[in-house]
């Protein structure tokens, strides 16, 4: 089964000039597929997660995210879409800063409101332990380093065990330490649990070591590799 | 506490001094709320409680038929010509004659609290040489006392006296003032029908209506029944004081089916105290409705402050699946916890300025402090306009909080 299908997506900017940005592009993304969306700036490919991310709503064609079309989809089913199904990480981490680590990890679950809070809370400990955060759970979001940051950012992205995560540049405000750290949790989520990973990088070290490169040039897909 | 209640609270708790500021403003404007309205309804109270030291909530008295049949009719046909000289109304009878029997039926009116009788006339009053006008007031000594608490505005002497001697007279400040008259001197009274008798006074009177302190002259009912040479029954006018005065036209109405006498209630006649009340409660309304939104700018100024300087962290919970209803729950949650905390300090503070304006001096005719009023209704009203308001003003920066584009501030 396809974890991701875009089919003919079209997408144009009115700002600052009329510009298509996204050229019919298709294509399909297995179950447990660990994908690089790669292109130079302006190329389109943070556009394109966007659309995935099923944040950005203004597009023609469409998408579907493990066989449900979510094209079409209102803002509101949506987001219930996204909490369950989409886990993400952000270049730059974006965790609520005046929360706690845990707290941080713990909200996407809590929203989610399929868990007791207990169980939930032990999920987040297990998860921010296999992140090596652990001993760090109390403290406040801004006062961590930027590569915790990121790793409880991922943390935060798994615990609603999504079936999709999505990083936009997940490794660009890392360094090569914390990148590798982090490419190899996605490289062993992707194999041992099967979830699917999508993202954006610049980091060609990052892009190689995947299954798959997507490359964008100009709005058009290159090539899959 | 659900999941966005908690992110409101520690969205509120993160920024002490913005909540401080956003809770103050409601205090503010909840406290003058109550301030105001507390003040007026001071005002209007002891407004309300001079007018009836003097007057009662229902006057019940002779007077001239609004309608009165000319005796000229017109002529039987065009060869006869009428004429009537010197055409005047007769009034054929002066007070009520019988009273107790009005006295005894309306008695049976719940809703009546006190009824006194009273015998009125213009009379004059001369000490020595000095000789002036006044009203003398023949009254029920215990009933007058319980409608009006006449003896707690005797400046000297005892209300009571006027029972055990029936000589005895009791002045206003004023008139004893002209006079040239004080305790235990003897005055002495002449009537319209060239009566004169001699009385002693036994108390000085001051209720704060000047005007009244300046004619006012009391005997007991008995007293006046024999200067006037009336029957034992006789009243110039029939008093009734009503559990609650502002029922005062309803009760009236209902009299109106035991006596032909007109029944005035106290509204007939004294309009411009009615809207002078009206108007001073339409002022304290108005003016703390203006306080209580200018607060509300206030919460709609911080809230939106607070939201701007959260959108990242709008847009971070809308990509982890939060929708639009729940980022606004989030943010007017805030409101409403600002509403409350201020809307309670607001009414501790409120009461507090009260109390404070209660003991502010103001020594001017009976009163000795500013007069208030603690009354729960406006502490209840206060709480509900403020919340409201905190409500209003919370809900458009929520409104705008969720309908922020999460892409557009991810993407930076």
């Amino acid at each position: 089964m396809n974890a991701l299908s875009v089919y003919n997506v079209n997408k144009y900017f009115e700002e600052p000039v009329h510009f298509q940005v996204l050229k019919n592009i298709s294509f399909n993304i297995h179950k447990g597929e660990f994908v690089s969306i790669i292109g130079k700036s302006g190329s389109g490919k943070s556009t394109l997660l966007y659309l995935l991310s099923t944040m950005d709503t203004d597009y023609e064609g469409s998408i579907s995210i493990n066989g449900e079309q979510v094209t079409g989809l209102k803002q509101n089913q949506l987001a219930t879409f996204r909490n369950e199904h989409i886990g993400f990480v952000f270049q730059f981490h974006f965790l609520l800063p005046e929360f706690s680590v845990l707290d941080n990890v713990m909200i996407p679950a809590l929203k989610l409101n399929q868990r007791t809070k207990d169980e939930i809370e032990d999920m987040a400990l297990e998860l921010l332990g296999l992140l090596d955060m652990k001993g760090e759970e109390k403290k406040k979001a801004s006062k961590i380093s930027g590569g915790q940051q990121q790793r409880v950012a991922i943390a935060r992205a798994l615990i609603n065990s999504p079936a999709i995560i999505m990083g936009d540049e997940p490794t660009g405000n890392l360094d090569s330490k914390n990148s590798k750290i982090v490419f190899d949790i996605f490289r062993q989520l992707a194999r041992e649990k099967g979830q699917t990973i999508i993202a954006v990088t610049h980091d060609e070290e990052f892009a190689v070591n995947c299954d798959r490169i997507i490359e964008l040039s100009d709005g058009r897909l290159v090539d899959s590799i | 506490m659900n999941t966005n209640q908690k992110i409101a609270r520690v969205l509120l708790t993160s920024r002490i001094r913005q909540l401080l500021v956003a809770v103050l403003s409601v205090t503010f404007g909840i406290s003058m709320y109550v301030f105001m309205n507390s003040f007026m309804a001071g005002v209007n109270n002891e407004q309300t409680e001079i007018t009836f030291t003097s007057m009662a909530h229902i006057k019940i008295y002779n007077e001239l038929p609004e309608e009165v049949t000319p005796i000229r009719t017109g002529a039987s046909d065009a060869q006869t010509v009428r004429m009537v000289s010197n055409e005047q109304n007769i009034r054929y009878t002066e007070g009520i004659k019988n009273a107790d029997v009005i006295v005894q039926d309306i008695s049976t009116i719940e809703s009546i609290t006190g009824i006194t009788r009273q015998l009125n006339q213009n009379v004059f009053i001369r000490n020595g040489v000095t000789r002036t006008s006044a009203n003398l007031s023949g009254i029920e000594t215990l009933e007058e006392d319980r409608l009006f608490q006449t003896s707690d505005y005797l400046t000297e002497g005892d209300l009571y006296d006027l029972n055990s001697r029936s000589n005895a007279i009791i002045l206003g400040t004023g008139l004893a003032r002209s006079l040239g008259a004080g305790m235990g001197d003897m005055v002495s009274i002449s009537t319209s029908d060239g009566v004169t008798r001699i009385f002693q006074v036994v108390g000085l009177i001051e209720t704060g209506a000047s005007g009244a302190d300046k004619t006012r002259a009391i005997v007991s009912i008995e007293a006046a029944r024999q200067l006037f040479s009336v029957n034992r029954s006789y009243a110039t006018e029939v008093l009734v004081n009503i559990n609650n005065y502002e029922n005062a036209r309803e009760v009236a109405s209902e009299i109106t089916r035991f006596t032909d006498y007109k029944v005035e209630p106290w509204q007939e006649g004294n309009g411009q105290l009615d809207s002078a009340n009206a108007l001073r409660d339409i002022i304290a309304i108005a003016v703390s409705l203006t306080i209580l939104i200018v607060a509300g700018f206030g919460i709609y100024n911080i809230m939106n402050m607070t939201v701007n300087e959260k959108i990242k962290d709008i847009a971070i919970l809308k990509a982890m699946g939060f929708n639009g209803k729940d980022v606004v729950e989030i943010f007017l949650t805030q409101s409403v916890v600002i509403g409350l905390i201020g809307g309670i300090t607001g009414l501790f503070l409120g009461n507090i300025i009260v109390r404070i304006v209660d003991r502010v001096p103001f020594e001017i005719a009976t009163l000795a402090t500013l007069p208030v009023d603690y009354n729960p209704r406006d502490y209840i009203l206060a709480f509900l306009a403020g919340t409201l308001i905190t409500l209003l003003a919370g809900y458009l920066p929520a409104k705008n909080a969720s309908k922020v584009d999460p892409v557009e501030i991810l993407r930076g």
